[in-house]
């Protein structure tokens, strides 16, 4: 019988001792309890932030081409097959549109991710505090800036009071609560818009100097000065772009062409998003360069009535080059794996001067001192007539292809393939699949159902 | 490994054997599966009247005059055999016959159960009727051979998964395929690629029994909700050792070419598309003032970039991209050597097996070697130990997934127009192809996977008594994969950055262990008591880890030690646990009242702390009226049984190991470590439930001539887990959450029949039907809804539909006025042009109605034929790259050839809009790219001819048998696409099911093959 007693012992062990092992944690994550207990940890969610912002379906490209493919005109054709960006490039966007979700729902990543930043910022250490507080209020105020002009109508129309803005949410989400904060209705384009303003006129007074990769001071002050150019406060603008200018410390390059394809920040990058082969996203290249440069098939063509805009000798046109097709290609865009530039200070320039020369003010220097000395010099162009259509014609040719161009069309009451600047087929669609979760709260963009 | 080297190998054997006459023959008659003894076997000397029985032990006695006599044992409920008189004792083994199932061994868990006396549903496969058919994987072997158990196999690329739905899909997101325990060892489901079991060599099978009903599951609890797959592995038996030889050669097909547009009419199409095109806007291109920058021009334009060489005004190219896509020279070869035998003490099982598979695609193909170890000893009188032991190495060619640029089956998109090589002999690719050309990444690139796979436990078993044991078992599946992958420089994924190489590894490790105390006896010769309590545990483990790179000096060099550049890598690692308590007592009142009650308690990582442990019960019983008085005499009735099941199994499988959890992941920005949001918490998560209810009737009509069986289940699961869609504000986007109740219901058929059986013609049939019904009823909270249409595909998610129902707009043909698509609006009767304004219906349902097989086998003398036929019915198929490849040339893609039908004046009436090239004339995801999907197939077809036994015998061989066998040899269907079995394989799914993107058809093989024992 001893031997049985035995058996049954080890069997009552084996019982006993395996209960514990259920207890298991995951390797590649961690729990969100976790996240927020610590200084460091609270800058590696920081450092996320920034991840998150610069991917694919934000300013790694994605909202860049949008805009581009909106505001096309004829001067650029979508010939790829991939139908998101299609549609866009059609002005025939559905609902279901996989890339303007994505964009959407990763812009709100990015915005709870700076909300659980804010949320515990006690936890950072008290010399970093207002300095990480400050760059989660940028990159949030930076996500729902860059989202309001896609999904939004247009601050130019006039009624921003009335006219639908974006769901602001402040709150952070936690232990998977969904919470009322979040069934809130869209506030309007104004209030929308005040968010913005007081998110980065806050973290800019927060924030230490720099730019570059990260936020700081002068970057919060160049977003700044495009979000009052898009409000027509030419006054404001002027005067941050001015800032930038004047305290940011960088420069133009000597030619043009150095400000793109570049293996780390040039000196004319206010904001860069760092793209190397290990890490980082650039769609701009993955569907505007072509096969040779280990990009897609050259999905985005430039037309010759784009290249027709050029005077000869612009150095700028030198920067296109045509393929093997006899296509011209966009070449600020033609290597893989190049640093991709949101904010130039060649922009800052030319918002100055047009903000300066709306307003017949000088501040920081004169119109002609940037249109002229500074940026058509640089072009290896001779001055021309300071007047509002050649400020505005130098910016179009300046910022070409970086993602401006329908919000320039937007604010200056332009049109593109016979859309007007306020047509609603010039405005993205809010997902189908946030209309769907948004249990009735969440209003559509008109023209859209 | 060709035939002819194994005739060498043969006969090399068998010189070594001396072959000598007896006078007195002794020997042992033992049932093929079970090793128990046959008793009463008839014993005859062919050709005479000489004769006799086996005894109570199966031991038999006979004189024989002749040293070449041949002896025909025959016993009701086996095959007859015919076997030459031998040396020494003789061991015969007899194999169980269809229809005398009621004495056949079912495996249960934790043990076995004779077929009269089961109270749940099981379906049994014995290995020897997959034995040698030329596929690849064990999943296949299985189709249309048993009642409800679905297999669909997504494509015809080797090493892939096969999915095995059993009593139609139980859960949204969790796993939906069935528990495969393999000699006690549960397999992962959590396989890096391929199915849980493609690395077993099916030929080393005993059989396979699928638990089915809950009842039956329910001893695995939590593992069970989807049925389980008990397969067990040959085992040895005492007496004189046998050998066994199989060898087969053959050749294997695509079951089907779609076929598309020629050069000529791809040239015209596609000017008439580019020419419609620019009449939208406004231009009239053959006006050569107008020509220049229209649509016309872009397109002649291309046709002269893909032409390279050649001239397209004069169609001087015509080349057919889809025959580019397979390959002309497929083989399968194949070898098995076993031996098998032992002594009163020690039993054992060997096998080496070798495949060599070329798939039908270029690039792909499957080698697998495989061994097998089975060994039992007897120690003491009470104390038995053994070990089953399988390895096999398989290395894949794989091709990349269907929806990738390079996978072979997307050079169908290229221009019939492009030259497969330039006038120096390079292989054509982009920018003269349309795409880059898939067959340039075969042809300069690699991809390989090799994978190690052991699977096997050493178990003791202790026997206090005659009524009472104890068994422990230990064991493992260690699974390790690597994946190789270069792709030149000149390829779709080496293009631009010279090259591209990447390696995977993958580990995983299960160990389990069983221990169980196993009490049966029978009280006053009528209480028959079998019960069991024990314990398992298990734990998976895997870890993945890869490093990638770009920039090799040489397409030759195709290791990363040569990459330029290092782009990237990874490891991650994961890791689950399951504990479970069980206990089961099966009650048998004189043969005629049958209980059965089962429970366990089982605990999982997976949950949180309060939701870890569910308690999952099971109840059956049975009826045997036949032994009732007033059926006992019954002529025609020789056995009715019926039965009811009712039981509650639980799943926790397939959607993560850490689903409850908020988590935060890495992230790199600037080179900087980060941390972001990853995934939403629910700490209430919980186990998905399964409450099944099984009615059922077993009969056998004019001494079991006729039999078989009925069964009604009802299956209804429920606290679904669904990663339901939470808005984006929050910052994610889905939430793992038990939301919703799904239904199956479902009826299962299985008629077997002995239709003849005369003395040299015998021919069985056999058939199995199942109906299933499955059905959504509940969705999270008010929900009804959760609509799929992602551009492509229309699977959704619907209360009182079935899982995966299409769901979205509803094509109305062309316009007959000018060609424009139309869709109809929400009113169902007036249509629209407009996609957006156009309603969502229900189009199609991706679930068959009605799966089935039926089996005939005939033996005439020597000769055997068998074929099965399996079908599946009431299912329909989304083509999703409709919008490329059937969209009215939409853009420069070739397209298929119902494109010919197109609208091209006012009046025509057609399915086939308007050609507009760069624009979307209803290429959006609608009923227009969704066809019936029902097929019946010819899945199997062997004809074999048994070398006669007096000829062996000069050569002590027992048995030679040559054949010949086709599989999926023809298919009936109405699907106009590759083939009607598919399901494409990047996005399938519970819910993503009958998808078809450019998924490559299913395998037609035909072989030859040659069986030898001595």
């Amino acid at each position: 019988m001893k031997r049985y007693y035995i058996i049954a012992a080890l069997f009552m062990f084996i019982i006993a001792s395996c209960s514990k092992k259920l207890d298991i944690n995951p390797t590649q994550s961690v729990d969100e309890s976790i996240v927020f207990n610590s200084d460091k940890n609270v800058k590696s969610a920081l450092t996320g932030a920034y991840d998150v912002v610069s991917g694919a379906s934000l300013l790694g490209g994605d909202m860049q081409l949008y805009s581009e493919l909106l505001g096309a005109d004829g001067e650029i054709t979508w010939v790829g097959t991939y139908n998101e960006p299609d549609e866009i490039f059609n002005k025939a966007i559905l609902t279901n549109n996989a890339y303007v979700r994505d964009t959407y729902t990763e812009g709100y990543r990015a915005i709870n991710i700076c909300n659980n930043i804010i949320a515990a910022i006690d936890v950072v250490n008290e010399e970093d505090r207002d300095h990480v507080k400050g760059q989660a209020l940028f990159l949030r105020g930076l996500v729902y800036f860059e989202l309001v002009k896609l999904f939004a109508h247009p601050y130019s129309e006039g009624n921003a009071g009335s006219s639908l803005g974006l769901q602001i949410i402040t709150t952070p989400t936690k232990d998977g609560q969904i919470t009322e904060a979040n069934k809130v209705p869209r506030s309007s384009l104004q209030d929308t818009y005040q968010q913005i303003l007081s998110d980065l006129t806050t973290s800019k007074s927060l924030m230490d100097d720099d730019y570059g990769p990260y936020a700081g001071k002068s970057v919060a002050a160049a977003v700044l000065s495009r979000v009052y150019l898009q409000m027509a406060d030419y006054t404001n603008a002027a005067k941050e772009a001015s800032d930038v200018i004047e305290n940011s410390g960088a420069s133009l390059e000597d030619s043009y062409s150095k400000a793109f394809n570049n293996t780390a920040p040039s000196s004319e990058d206010i904001f860069v998003l760092p793209v190397t082969a290990q890490d980082g996203s650039n769609d701009m290249h993955l569907f505007w360069s072509i096969s040779d440069y280990g990009a897609r098939d050259g999905d985005v063509e430039i037309e010759p009535k784009h290249i027709n805009l050029y005077e000869a000798g612009d150095s700028r046109l030198a920067l296109f080059y045509i393929d093997g097709s006899d296509i011209y290609r966009s070449g600020k865009w033609k290597f893989q794996y190049r640093y991709l530039p949101v904010i130039r200070l060649a922009e800052m320039y030319l918002t100055r001067a047009e903000a300066n020369f709306r307003m017949g003010t000088s501040v920081g220097a004169t119109p002609n001192n940037d249109l002229n000395t500074v940026i058509r010099a640089r072009a290896g162009l001779s001055p021309v007539a300071v007047t509002l259509n050649n400020i505005v014609y130098e910016r179009r040719l300046e910022l070409a292809h970086e993602g401006q161009r329908i919000h320039d069309i937007k604010r200056l009451k332009g049109s593109a393939d016979g859309f007007q600047y306020n047509d609603n087929k010039l405005v993205l669609p809010i997902p189908l699949r946030e209309i769907n979760a948004g249990e009735g709260v969440l209003q559509q963009n008109p023209g859209y159902n | 490994m060709r035939t002819p080297k194994l005739f060498l190998l043969v006969c090399s054997l068998l010189s070594a054997l001396i072959i000598q006459a007896q006078t007195n023959v002794n020997g042992k008659i033992t049932n093929s599966q079970t090793g128990e003894p046959v008793a009463r076997a008839s014993v005859i000397i062919k050709g005479t009247s000489v004769g006799t029985a086996s005894d109570e032990k199966g031991n038999f006695s006979i004189q024989v005059s002749n040293k070449n006599a041949i002896l025909v044992i025959t016993s009701i409920g086996y095959a007859e055999k015919e076997v030459a008189v031998g040396d020494g004792e003789m061991n015969i083994t007899l194999e169980p016959s269809g229809n005398q199932g009621l004495k056949e061994v079912i495996v249960v868990g934790f043990g076995t159960k004779i077929k009269r006396d089961l109270t749940g549903n099981i379906s049994k496969v014995k290995g020897s009727e997959v034995e040698n058919m030329p596929v690849t994987n064990l999943d296949q072997a299985l189709q249309g051979r048993a009642a409800g158990v679905f297999v669909e196999a997504g494509n015809g690329k080797l090493g892939e998964g096969v999915k095995v739905i059993i009593r139609g899909s139980g859960s949204i997101s969790a796993s939906n395929q069935p528990l495969y325990v393999v000699d006690g060892v549960p397999l992962s489901n959590d396989s890096y690629s391929g199915s849980p079991i493609a690395d077993i060599n099916f030929n080393d099978i005993e059989s396979f029994d699928i638990l089915k009903d809950a009842s039956a599951a329910a001893i695995y609890g939590s593992r069970a909700a989807n049925g389980v797959v008990l397969i067990t592995t040959k085992k040895g038996k005492m007496g004189k050792t046998t050998f066994q030889v199989n060898t087969q050669y053959g050749t294997n097909k695509p079951t089907h070419l779609r076929g598309f547009l020629n050069a000529h009419e791809y040239i015209d199409l596609l000017r008439e598309a580019a020419i419609n095109s620019d009449h939208i806007d406004g231009i009239d291109p053959l006006d050569p003032d107008q020509y220049e920058d229209s649509w016309l021009e872009f397109a002649e334009g291309r046709l002269t970039r893909y032409s390279g060489w050649s001239d397209w005004k004069t169609y001087q190219t015509n080349t057919n991209w889809e025959k580019k896509a397979f390959n002309n020279n497929a083989r399968t070869g194949a070898i098995d050597l076993s031996a098998s035998g032992g002594s009163n003490k020690t039993k054992f099982y060997l096998s080496l097996g070798y495949i060599n598979q070329d798939g039908i695609l270029i690039g792909n193909s499957l080698k697998r070697i495989s061994g097998r170890i089975n060994v039992s000893h007897q120690a003491t009188d009470k104390f038995q130990i053994g070990m089953n032991l399988g390895l096999s190495q398989t290395t894949t060619g794989r091709v990349t997934a269907d929806n990738e640029f390079n996978t072979p089956m997307q050079s169908v998109a290229l221009s019939p127009v492009t030259p497969f090589r330039d006038q120096d002999g390079v292989i054509y690719t982009s920018p003269t192809t349309t795409y880059d050309n898939p067959y340039v990444d075969y042809a300069e690139g690699n991809y390989k996977a090799l994978i190690y796979r052991n699977i096997g436990n050493i178990f003791g078993q202790f026997n206090f008594s005659k009524s009472l044991f104890f068994r422990s078992e230990f064991g493992v599946d260690i699974h390790n994969q690597n994946d190789d992958m270069f792709y030149g420089a000149r390829t779709a994924y080496g293009d631009g950055t010279n090259g591209y190489g990447e390696s995977d590894w993958f580990r995983s490790l299960t160990y389990n262990t069983n221990n169980y105390f196993n009490f049966k006896n029978t009280f006053n010769n009528v209480h028959n008591l079998d019960a069991v309590l024990g314990m398992s545990y298990q734990e998976y483990n895997s870890e993945y880890a890869n490093v990638y790179g770009e920039q090799f000096p040489v397409d030759e060099l195709q290791k990363l030690a040569s990459a330029g550049l290092i782009k990237g890598g990874t490891s991650v690692a994961t890791k689950s646990a399951f504990l479970s308590y069980f206990a089961r007592a099966n009650y048998k009142y004189n043969d005629k009242y049958l209980l059965s009650l089962s429970g366990c308690i089982d605990g999982s990582s997976v949950f949180g702390n309060d939701r870890r442990y569910g308690f999952f019960p099971a109840v059956s019983a049975g009826w045997i009226l036949s032994e009732e008085s007033f059926l006992r005499e019954s002529k025609l009735i020789s056995f009715l049984k019926l039965r009811a099941s009712w039981g509650l199994t639980g799943n926790a499988d397939g959607f993560g190991d850490f689903a409850s959890r908020g988590l935060w992941g890495g992230v790199s920005y600037n080179g900087i470590g980060g941390l972001a949001s990853t995934q939403m918490a629910n700490p209430d998560l919980r186990w998905e439930k399964s409450n099944q209810v099984d009615i059922g009737i077993d009969f056998g009509i004019l001494d079991n001539r006729i039999s078989g069986e009925v069964d009604y289940y009802n299956r209804k699961t429920d606290d679904l887990i669904y990663d339901v869609p939470v808005p984006g504000n929050t910052g994610y986007t889905n939430r793992t959450v038990n939301i919703g109740a799904m239904q199956n219901t479902g009826v299962e058929i299985v008629l077997n029949s002995d239709i003849i059986r005369s003395k040299n013609f015998r021919w069985n049939a056999s058939l199995n039907l199942a109906f299933n019904k499955n059905k959504i009823t509940r969705l999270d909270g008010n929900q009804k809804l959760i609509a799929g249409n992602d551009g492509r595909y229309l699977n959704s998610l619907i209360v009182g539909q079935s899982i995966g129902i299409f769901y979205g707009p509803k094509f109305a043909g062309a316009d007959p006025q000018n060609g424009d698509a139309l869709f109809y609006l929400p009113d169902g009767k007036t249509t629209t042009n407009d996609y957006n304004e156009a309603g969502n219906f229900i189009v199609g349902n991706p679930n068959p109605k009605l799966t089935g097989g039926i089996t005939n086998t005939f033996n005439f003398k020597n000769f055997d034929l068998s074929f099965l036929f399996q079908g599946v019915s009431g299912n329909s198929i989304m083509n999703g790259a409709g919008g490329f490849m059937s969209s009215s040339f939409a853009w420069f893609d070739n397209q298929t050839k119902d494109q010919l039908k197109r609208w091209q004046k006012p009046g025509d009436k057609t399915q086939v809009p308007q050609l507009r090239l760069g624009y979307d004339n209803g290429v959006s995801a609608s009923s227009r790219y969704i066809e019936d999907g029902s097929y019946l197939r010819l899945k199997n077809v062997t004809l074999g001819y048994n070398l006669p036994v007096t000829t062996l015998k000069k050569y002590g061989l027992q048995n030679i048998r040559i054949y010949v066998t086709g599989v999926n040899v023809l298919t009936f269907t109405k699907y106009t696409g590759w083939d009607p079995e598919v399901n494409t394989d990047y996005r399938a799914g519970n819910r993503n099911q009958g998808g078809d993107f450019y998924a490559a058809p299913q395998v037609k093989n035909y072989s030859v093959g040659l069986n030898a024992t001595f």
